[in-house]
């Protein structure tokens, strides 16, 4: 079985790591407590570095290079923030490292501000996980008085602190210019970049903002070193990575796997127990909403960042969605381009104006009052739109339509003529089998 | 809720951030945990805790999708219907629950002001498709359309506590 | 409004960069759109906007190709830098911006026929130069209800928004008011005020020069004009000491409009207007507007031709025993203030005089390095003494802010809390207290380089003791410079001319004067007013040449009526010394003519030669004026020049404290923004205006028996009057803080003629 649990250690501890002594018990806090102790911040960062940990909120960017962007002799206070606001469609995987095994999380987030030479990090978690947030809430409670954080968490007289913030609904405070401005106090709306976070981020400090499972991974590597975590996988995806199935499958869940080892098939099927009787695979967004479709003839592509990409998409927060053939290609594009015109946070004119048009395009295509020249304009608008907005919502937004549009084209096709078929959705209650 | 209520609350929060603007957010959801919603002397509140201007306080508060500035249902019943909650059917568990309150397909909140159902993008409980969500409680899923009613009966026997977290 | 920031391309470092296949320069770090503005490449702009602050980076309309860059950039945010290759015009470049455009227009109504906009409308011109030429968005566009108005003055259509954030952005970053925002997200965001507030401000009206489609359109304006059937005239605004740059836009005669210049002075007001400015215009034809010269002789009045009012004048100047005096009023220009010196002259030597602060005791600082507004952006700290700018020279309370913005310390010394005084360190001073609160900050402030030290001209010339301590202080700067904030708008002007701020009053309470020419002044609503009341019993005969009707002019024996500063030639000198020209945007109204005119008039009658047109009058002033030297209108050109800073001069121990006589708070003065003529007479601040009251702290209040609301009579060693109270937290105790300039409220009566300091008793009226 392909399934590792590192980042998920509370799976191999009976399924919880909540209070501080299982956590304990299960070698929690030896990192932190060996990094201070006896690393300098430095080799912490070049640890990090060295485990070319990538970023799991979807971008997967080097974390170790992130962190080596903060200036290491900067005047004003360095940040560290998580991002929890994971809103990711079809992405579920932090809320789980936050409810079950919370104190990983605010170890990694610890060893990041060590890292760095932060004495203040911020989690940004989304309003709607209220239920994790209060799980992280009695975690914070159990490390201050445990002494894992406040005055001497980066050791005696090298204070860290956490400060848990919560977001009030909105996706885009996930984007991590738009988290720094709704932590600020303001509409979350992303800013222009450069200045990059690093440089300039949370009150234009210098600021480390990584994903809930990133920071989650930092413990382990510490623990057991770089080079532990980098013989996983290949040279570029190295690790594991949780991956968040569902839609059509049958055993939808979270699963962590060792990046590179499994292909999506394997995942699709063998994991998570393929689909319901007299039903085939269609589609996946493999990483989230935010990335191209793939279809039945990418079914053995290895679940890697560089595999992935050379497939034409990306891996990006490993949110993957299966759709069997009993639902429309096109209405499941609608679906998702209804929420990114939802989502959209008005700030510029093409993803603001540009998700209306497409959603109402692809609108009446479903109802049925699509001509046939909108299939191309629908390519069009999106080909005005990708790589010309401000943040990576827009252009995430673009990826799964132009994509369908591209594989999918009889379908579309036939839909601009007569329509989607009526949906015929799988109604079953099938509870997620792993975390 | 009055100013002193609110800054009563953010006390000891003020120390977490070099700027008081930072406690907007925190400020309005705990605001808005009296009644549900928030209407313009919450909001008002909120900007004398804060120090900025009633105008900038709504700006950002109408930017959430969990701030409500409009009066809402003793509990708001949020259904995701994203994809991966469409795929199992949420759009029919939305619509029956909808039907069953008297409401028309974009929701609202019930004549009796017991509940307000709306939709809601990817809550982040995929694999519990179709799922929903009460107020701020954990995400419950699958909800299957048959289970409406039974889900509904549920709500609206559970009292609404006594802070409202949206 | 003002898309480009300037761009010297002449001094200072450059780099070289092709831009569409030519070889230009700029300095390092110019934006491209700067940059390629300043070398005549036009990239198509909407959000951008240098004024207001950094890039954004939102409307991507500026999209260009840089070689060796992926994709697109938005030329708003990229800075040129050596051997950069930029393509604004290839194909890429092009389908992007022509991309933006076709997204931006997909919701825009296109309503351009019946859009206030049309025809001078930046997302009109753009589309044309740079967009789609079809539509392929075949869906239902947005529709809100017809416009919203965000206050009395500006109306918004939503449905024309563009969301590009400038106005947003002015309100929060620039006036700071906070009152202008966002609300919702995505497609529905739109632009509004607090649920049930209005947009009311100083500078509201800025936000419709910088809307670059007609969704913010100016009330006062809706509906008047079309682009096309309307003159636009570069002039100065007259209704405040600062004369910001302004241009007047004429429909059928008619200013309709003042707005801030396309392409402003960047040194000087750089394109903002307060709202005064902007909306005064209107009182040039309010109902007491004079229109109508009258002779009044014995118990009759007579209406006249002009011709026959300038006679009657001239006689009552010219007759035997006639002893003249003249009184020059701030709203003179330079070339009116000359021609009455002539008049004088000719007139025996006859006593004239301003009605301004007397200028001896302040002159050791004129005389040093004066500071453009402009120099205030990088002032490492900025020392104000006394005064209210906020009110009395609006727009430097915008340059202050933004100085703030940009890093500066800001130590205020001063008796009355303004718009500013919770943005800096406020030294709270009790009248007369200047020097000893300045001399205690020296060692503070002189270790700083370049400090700027605005310095408020009331109240040091109330406290000329301060003069000294501040004088020498800034002599100690290194770089130091200083602002005046002066009193009286061409103040520093009839200054230049040389003309003092007394000797007719006294003359005529004397029984000297026989003939009393009163030129755009009105002593009876000045400071003194009680004094020059009583005098005026003493004068003969009475000209008065005025814009509006007033106690003075009822009893006036000829009445001339006289232009206004948007209906005449002209030049105004600014408080800090910049000499810029009035040009007119209309004719005075039938029966009134150019100040300028009728002196010239009035001087032919008595045989004294001068200049017959404003640039030969300026010209001889300049040669007889040393204060002028080098004046001309070519020289002052479309943004002005700055006079000569006088030399300076000995106080000679005119630097004694001054202690006024009497018991009782002392009494500290200021003209509210929208409480003076202008605003009383221009209908299009009706609902801005603000009254005369006087405020006091709650334990002066408690002590006098008086609580918010009541009416107090004011009681000094010169006069009286009534006003209603106002207890203010924010206020100190022992000064009662009254606001002076609402016609008819009487608070100059209590006032020394020379402004100077005084004490009133306050009682329940």
């Amino acid at each position: 079985m392909p399934i590792r649990n590192i980042v998920y250690r509370h799976l191999e501890h009976g399924g919880d790591l909540t209070a501080l002594s299982d956590y304990e018990a299960s070698g929690g806090w030896k990192a932190l407590e060996t990094a201070t102790a006896h690393m300098e911040r430095d080799d912490v960062l070049y640890a990090l570095h060295r485990s070319v940990l990538r970023g799991r909120g979807g971008a997967g960017f080097p974390m170790g290079r992130k962190a080596s962007f903060i200036p290491k002799d900067a005047e004003k206070p360095v940040y560290v923030v998580c991002n929890a606001d994971e809103s990711e469609p079809g992405t579920f995987k932090d809320r789980a490292i936050m409810e079950h095994n919370p104190f990983q999380l605010l170890e990694g987030i610890a060893l990041a501000g060590y890292a760095i030479r932060s004495r203040h990090g911020y989690i940004y978690i989304r309003g709607e996980y209220e239920h994790q947030a209060r799980a992280l809430d009695r975690a914070l409670e159990a490390a201050y008085s445990a002494g894992h954080l406040g005055p001497d968490a980066h050791g005696p007289g090298e204070p860290f602190d956490i400060t848990l913030h919560r977001g009030a609904g909105a996706y885009i405070c996930g984007e991590e210019t738009g988290l720094l401005e709704s932590l600020e106090g303001k509409r979350g709306q992303p800013r222009l970049k450069p200045p990059f976070p690093a440089v300039a981020g949370l009150w234009e400090s210098p600021t480390l903002i990584n994903n809930v499972e990133t920071l989650a991974s930092v413990p382990p590597i510490i623990e057991h070193g770089a080079d532990w975590w980098a013989q996983m996988g290949t040279e570029k995806s190295t690790g594991v990575k949780i991956f968040s199935v569902s839609g059509h499958v049958m055993r939808p869940g979270n699963y962590e796997i060792v990046l590179h080892d499994t292909s999506l098939r394997e995942l699709i099927y063998d994991i998570c127990g393929g689909f319901r009787p007299g039903r085939d695979f269609k589609a996946c967004w493999v990483g989230g909403s935010s990335v191209p479709v793939l279809t039945k003839e990418h079914l053995d592509v290895a679940l890697d960042y560089e595999s992935l990409q050379a497939a034409g998409t990306f891996l990006g927060s490993a949110g993957c969605i299966v759709m069997d053939d009993s639902e429309c290609i096109v209405r499941a594009t609608l679906r998702l381009a209804e929420f990114y015109r939802h989502e959209s946070c008005g700030k510029c004119s093409p993803c603001r104006e540009g998700t209306m048009w497409m959603v109402k395009l692809l609108d009446r295509l479903v109802n049925g009052e699509g001509r046939p020249e909108d299939v191309d304009l629908l390519l069009k608008v999106s080909g005005r739109i990708q790589g010309r907005v401000l943040c990576a919502l827009a252009d995430g937004a673009v990826a799964p339509i132009a994509s369908a549009v591209h594989l999918f084209p009889d379908e579309f096709a036939e839909v601009a003529r007569n329509g989607s078929p009526p949906p015929t959705p799988m109604i079953e209650s099938t509870a997620g089998a792993a975390a | 809720m009055n100013a002193d209520q609110v800054n009563a609350y953010l006390a000891p929060l003020r120390d977490r951030y070099p700027e008081s603007r930072a406690l907007i957010l925190p400020a309005l959801k705990y605001a808005q945990t009296e009644k549900g919603w928030l209407d313009l002397e919450d909001l008002e509140a909120v900007a004398e805790a804060t120090g900025l201007t009633s105008a900038y306080v709504e700006s950002v508060a109408s930017f959430y999708d969990r701030l409500y500035l409009r009066p809402t249902g003793r509990r708001i019943v949020s259904v995701c219907v994203t994809l991966s909650c469409m795929l199992r059917g949420s759009d029919q568990l939305y619509a029956r629950l909808c039907d069953l309150e008297g409401l028309p397909p974009e929701g609202g909140t019930s004549e009796d002001g017991g509940v307000t159902i709306q939709t809601a993008q990817c809550l982040g409980y995929c694999d519990k498709a179709p799922c929903v969500q009460v107020d701020v409680d954990e995400t419950e899923g699958p909800v299957l359309p048959d289970e409406a009613e039974e889900f509904l009966a549920k709500v609206r026997a559970a009292a609404q506590p006594t802070e409202v977290w949206r | 409004m003002t898309d480009y920031a300037p761009v010297d391309l002449e001094r200072g470092e450059q780099v070289e960069f092709d831009l569409n296949g030519r070889r230009v320069h700029a300095p390092p770090g110019t934006m491209l759109v700067d940059a390629a503005h300043a070398n005549g490449v036009e990239i198509p702009i909407f959000c951008y906007e240098p004024r207001i602050g950094p890039p954004l980076g939102a409307c991507r309309m500026c999209l260009v190709e840089v070689e060796g860059m992926r994709g697109l950039q938005t030329a708003c945010s990229t800075p040129v830098s050596q051997d950069m290759v930029v393509h604004t015009k290839s194909d890429l470049a092009v389908d992007g911006q022509d991309g933006v455009l076709e997204l931006i227009l997909a919701n825009h109504p296109l309503d351009c026929p019946v859009c206030d906009k049309g025809g001078e409308c930046p997302l009109q011109d753009r589309t044309f130069r740079f967009g789609p030429g079809d539509s392929r968005f075949l869906e239902h566009k947005r529709h809100f209800p017809k416009p919203l108005d965000l206050s009395s003055l500006i109306a918004l259509d939503r449905e024309r928004c563009i969301s590009c954030f400038r106005c947003v952005r002015f309100s929060q970053e620039v006036a700071e008011d906070g009152l202008l925002t966002f609300q919702e997200r995505g497609g529905d965001s739109e632009i509004t005020t607090f649920t049930g507030g209005a947009y009311e401000g100083r500078f509201t009206g800025n936000i419709v020069d910088i809307c670059p489609v007609g969704a913010l359109t100016s009330i006062p304006y809706r509906f008047v004009a079309r682009p096309w059937d309307v003159t636009n005239t570069e002039s100065v605004c007259g209704t405040c000491p600062v004369g910001c740059n302004v241009e007047l836009t004429t429909r059928e005669g008619r200013v309709q409009r003042v707005s801030g210049r396309e392409d402003p002075n960047w040194i000087h007001e750089e394109g903002w207007l307060c709202d005064k400015c902007r909306y005064a215009f209107p009182a040039a034809w309010s109902p007491d507007r004079l229109t109508t010269p009258l002779i009044r002789d014995g118990g009759t009045t007579r209406e006249v031709s002009i011709e026959e009012a300038v006679a009657a004048a001239s006689v009552l100047l010219a007759r035997e025993n006639a002893r003249p005096g003249i009184v020059v009023g701030p709203e003179a220009t330079v070339e009116e203030g000359f021609l009455a010196q002539k008049i004088a002259a000719a007139s025996g030597d006859a006593p004239i005089q301003q009605l301004g602060i007397p200028a001896a005791t302040l002159a050791p600082i004129r005389a040093l390095p004066p500071a453009e507004l402009a120099d205030l952006d990088g002032a490492p700290l900025i020392v104000e003494v006394g005064g209210d700018p906020a009110n009395q020279q609006a727009i430097v309370e915008l340059r202050i802010r933004k100085a703030l913005r940009h890093g500066a310390r800001l130590v205020m010394v001063g008796s009355r809390p303004h718009a500013l005084t919770g943005l800096g360190e406020w030294h709270e001073t009790a009248p007369g207290q200047i020097a000893e609160t300045v001399g205690r900050l020296a060692d503070d402030i002189k270790g700083t380089e370049g400090v700027i030290f605005v310095w408020d001209e009331q109240s040091l010339a109330q406290e000329p003791d301060a003069v000294p301590v501040l004088a020498e202080l800034m002599a100690e700067v290194e770089n130091a410079k200083q602002l005046e904030l002066g009193a009286h708008i061409n103040g520093a002007g009839l200054r230049a001319l040389g003309l003092p701020a007394d000797g007719v009053l006294e003359a005529a309470e004397a029984g000297d004067i026989g003939t009393l020419v009163c030129l755009l002044a009105d002593p009876l609503s000045a400071p003194g007013a009680s004094r020059w009341d009583a005098a005026l019993g003493k004068t003969g005969p009475l000209v008065v040449i005025a814009t509006h009707a007033s106690e003075l002019t009822d009893a006036a024996n000829v009445v001339i009526p006289a232009s206004m500063a948007t209906e005449h030639e002209g030049t105004l000198v600014s408080m800090n010394g910049r000499a810029q020209r009035l040009r007119p945007g209309q004719e005075p109204p039938d029966g009134a003519a150019p100040g300028w005119q009728i002196l010239v008039a009035i001087a032919h009658r008595l045989h004294t030669d001068v200049a017959r047109s404003p640039s030969t009058i300026l010209r001889t002033a300049v040669t007889e004026r040393s204060a002028l030297t080098g004046l001309s209108y070519k020289e002052m050109g479309r943004l002005g020049m700055r006079l000569r800073r006088p030399s300076p001069a000995s106080a000679n121990g005119a630097h004694a404290p001054r202690e006024p006589a009497g018991e009782g708070l002392r009494l500290v003065t200021t003209r509210r923004i929208f409480g003076d003529g202008f605003a009383a007479r221009s209908d299009a601040l009706e609902h801005v205006r603000q009254p005369a009251d006087v405020v006091i702290s709650p334990a002066e209040a408690s002590r006098l028996g008086l609580e918010d609301g009541d009416r107090a009579r004011l009681v000094s060693e010169h006069g009286e009057c009534v006003l209603p109270v106002r207890v203010s937290e924010a206020h100190q105790d022992g000064v009662a803080f009254a606001a002076v300039g609402v016609p008819g409220a009487g608070v100059e009566r209590l006032l020394p003629a020379d402004d100077g300091p005084v004490r009133v008793q306050l009682s329940r009226a």
